[in-house]
């Protein structure tokens, strides 16, 4: 009777905690693991979603979007917006942090910019969107400082010209990102241990030095941490290029999710545009991977 | 190496707190100096005075010989020990303790070939390539040193190194320092609240309260003779109970007993006669208090107590007693009041004292041991 008992109890501890998590694994397969298994058989199929019963279609719709030029154009303005948004976001945000850490700065005047810096955060990719195409308008407030100021000398389209296009949509990400950056690095900062400065003062070092030596080692797990997780959301950005230029002109701004979306539903070529999602989906996957690698490495 | 010399230093905060008020040192060189006092007391504030982490509101500072006061920590000629030691977590050993080389543009070997001799000084050649995670708490304590020594400071600073260490490793690392100081000479300054280390380490102890220097003097005549009551109470572990009394003729009056002066007591202390008739405080350190039924005991005069608790060491019984008389506070704010036994007075008695916990017994005292002190402004007589 008391085996009988201790082995129930024993079967009881075992189960419970997987009774816990079936409600949380079940919402994950249903929202998340069965449209990524449904987009993945997509890619395979033909004429996928649109009619009953699609055929199988080997690879040939990934063989036609690594055929199609636009797709490597896109993975190219993709990498490039990532890259620049990340570099950007970093330096800015470190600048930003280390100047609302900086005791030398009146701590009224610190507290309102803080405010000021982090507004950014505050609007939705939409909003962001709309404030730049009003901005950067050919006859927009930029162009006018700008040549006020003698750095052009006609109006330029920054969004409707081909050359300028995509440093306009990657500069507008880059304003919309930096906060995320700063408020992370600025809670870092305020965790290096005062001791740690001061015994670098005694020892001589300088302002610089100790920017170097000491501020951006101990700074280093989360600038990594942050950078992947920028990369990994920068790459997936859709709505502030979708409003701002469409992917436009002549795809100078468009992007992997552009692309996807534009294969879908405007040229409703659904497995096309799931091969597409699958390529996004794989380089997110390794960027995933190395992040999670790197989190239990430390 | 170089003298350090303390002249009407004053700190005053934005709010108008004095943490320092007109403190007068002078550090000889190759003076092992001790800033002891409770917490809050301003000791660790005077040290980073020294050291230029903080600002001197007045007063004049001069390390070996120049005024240093304007002076940027670097330029200052000292190394400081820090209570967390401070160590670069993501250096090395040998990165932390050439840290100071590096950023003055020494040439790779010279700085190896100071830190290697640093290292075989303190025993950490093995551990050079090691991160301090990976260290003790002794062996991070000895890295700091190596720190500090590598830059040959004409003086040390050390911000209650030894506080971050068990009981058993404090005890060792206070020999090693002090052995470590002798062996290089140079002048040290070093904060403690811990006043054990302030009795073993230094040649001279500092004692300060509430931002004001009380006495500077040798550990020996600071135990033996302290100018105030605060000092006295405070120096000295456990404490010196301290009693309020009358002196009547050479006789003590307090509470429910009298304790007979010999004549030496007015010898030493001309002054305690103009008390007579008045109030005095008296004070009595635990290993003048004697179990009167032991040989030790017997050869002096007794007062009745009783026995609220006993901490058993071995080699010694510390014994809590309730005596018939007030007690008068020494004013240290760190001081332990054990309201919920109700004992006054504190004694040492040796182990073979078979006294328990809730007896009333006959304690004897050493009458010619006592401290005497003015009821008001608490200073010696």
């Amino acid at each position: 009777m008391t085996r009988q008992k201790r082995s129930h109890h024993k079967l009881k501890r075992a189960v419970a905690p997987y009774l816990y998590l079936t409600p949380s694994l079940l919402i994950i397969g249903l929202l998340m693991l069965l449209p990524m298994v449904t987009v993945i058989a997509y890619s395979f199929q033909n004429s996928a979603v649109l009619r009953r019963d699609p055929s199988f279609a080997g690879l040939k719709h990934y063989q036609a979007i690594f055929d199609d030029p636009v797709f490597w154009a896109s993975l190219w303005h993709t990498l490039y917006f990532t890259c620049m948004s990340v570099i950007f976001h970093m330096t800015i945000g470190m600048v930003f942090a280390l100047m609302l850490n900086n005791d030398r700065i009146n701590p009224t005047l610190r507290n309102i910019l803080r405010v000021l810096y982090i507004l950014p955060w505050l609007f939705t990719a939409v909003i962001i969107a709309v404030i730049w195409r009003l901005l950067l308008e050919p006859n927009g407030v930029v162009n006018s400082i700008l040549m006020q100021i003698g750095i052009i000398g006609s109006k330029v389209e920054w969004f409707s010209s081909p050359e300028t296009a995509l440093h306009a949509v990657t500069f507008a990400n880059i304003w919309a990102g930096y906060p995320l950056f700063m408020v992370s690095l600025l809670a870092g900062l305020q965790g290096i241990p005062k001791d740690f400065y001061e015994a670098a003062d005694i020892d001589g070092a300088k302002a610089y030095q100790k920017l170097i030596f000491i501020t951006i080692p101990q700074l280093m797990p989360i600038i990594i941490s942050i950078s992947l997780l920028d990369f990994i959301w920068t790459m997936q950005v859709f709505p502030l290029i979708w409003i701002t230029t469409g992917g436009g002109p002549i795809y100078s701004t468009e992007v992997l999710s552009t692309y996807t979306y534009k294969l879908a539903f405007s040229s409703y070529n659904l497995s096309q545009a799931s091969a597409s999602a699958v390529v996004i989906l794989l380089i997110s996957l390794g960027l995933t991977l190395f992040y999670i690698r790197y989190q239990k490495a430390r | 190496m170089a003298e350090v010399i303390l002249e009407n230093i004053c700190k005053t905060y934005g709010n108008n707190f004095r943490a320092i008020d007109q403190l007068n040192l002078s550090v000889e060189d190759g003076e092992f100096l001790i800033l002891v006092g409770p917490s809050g007391c301003g000791k660790s504030t005077a040290l980073r005075m020294i050291a230029g982490l903080e600002d001197i509101t007045s007063g004049s500072l001069r390390i070996g010989g120049t005024d240093v006061v304007d002076m940027p920590p670097k330029d200052r000629d000292i190394a400081m020990v820090f209570q967390s030691y401070a160590l670069y977590p993501h250096m090395t050993v040998f990165e932390n303790i050439a840290f100071s080389m590096r950023l003055a543009g020494k040439p790779k070997a010279e700085r190896k070939k100071r830190v290697d001799e640093i290292a075989k000084t303190l025993q950490l050649t093995s551990l050079l390539d090691s991160k301090p995670a990976n260290l003790s708490g002794g062996q991070r304590q000895r890295v700091a040193m190596g720190r500090a020594m590598v830059r040959e400071p004409a003086a040390f600073l050390m911000d209650e190194p030894l506080s971050n260490l068990d009981a058993k490793l404090r005890v060792q690392m206070r020999a090693e320092i002090t052995s470590l100081q002798k062996q290089l000479g140079v002048t040290t300054i070093y904060v403690t609240h811990d006043q054990t280390e302030a009795m073993t380490m230094g040649d001279r102890v500092a004692v300060l309260k509430g931002g004001v220097l009380q006495q500077v003097d040798t550990p020996k005549r600071l135990y033996e003779s302290p100018v105030n009551a605060f000092v006295a109470g405070f120096i000295g572990s456990p404490s010196m109970s301290l009693f309020e009394a009358t002196l009547t003729g050479d006789e003590l009056m307090a509470g429910a007993f009298t304790i007979r002066l010999q004549d030496a007591a007015f010898v030493r202390r001309p002054g305690l006669r103009s008390y007579a008739g008045r109030k005095v405080v008296f004070g009595i350190r635990p290993e003048h208090l004697y179990d009167s039924s032991l040989e030790s005991g017997r050869k002096y005069q007794t007062i009745p107590a009783k026995v609220t608790s006993i901490e058993e060491l071995g080699s010694e019984h510390i014994v809590h007693l309730n005596i018939d008389a007030v007690r008068v506070d020494s004013g240290d704010p760190d001081a332990v009041q054990d309201f919920g036994l109700a004992s006054n007075a504190v004694a040492k008695f040796e182990p073979v004292s078979t006294v328990r916990s809730g007896s009333e017994i006959r304690l004897a005292l050493d009458d010619a041991k006592l401290h005497f002190f003015d009821p008001e402004t608490h200073l010696a007589i």
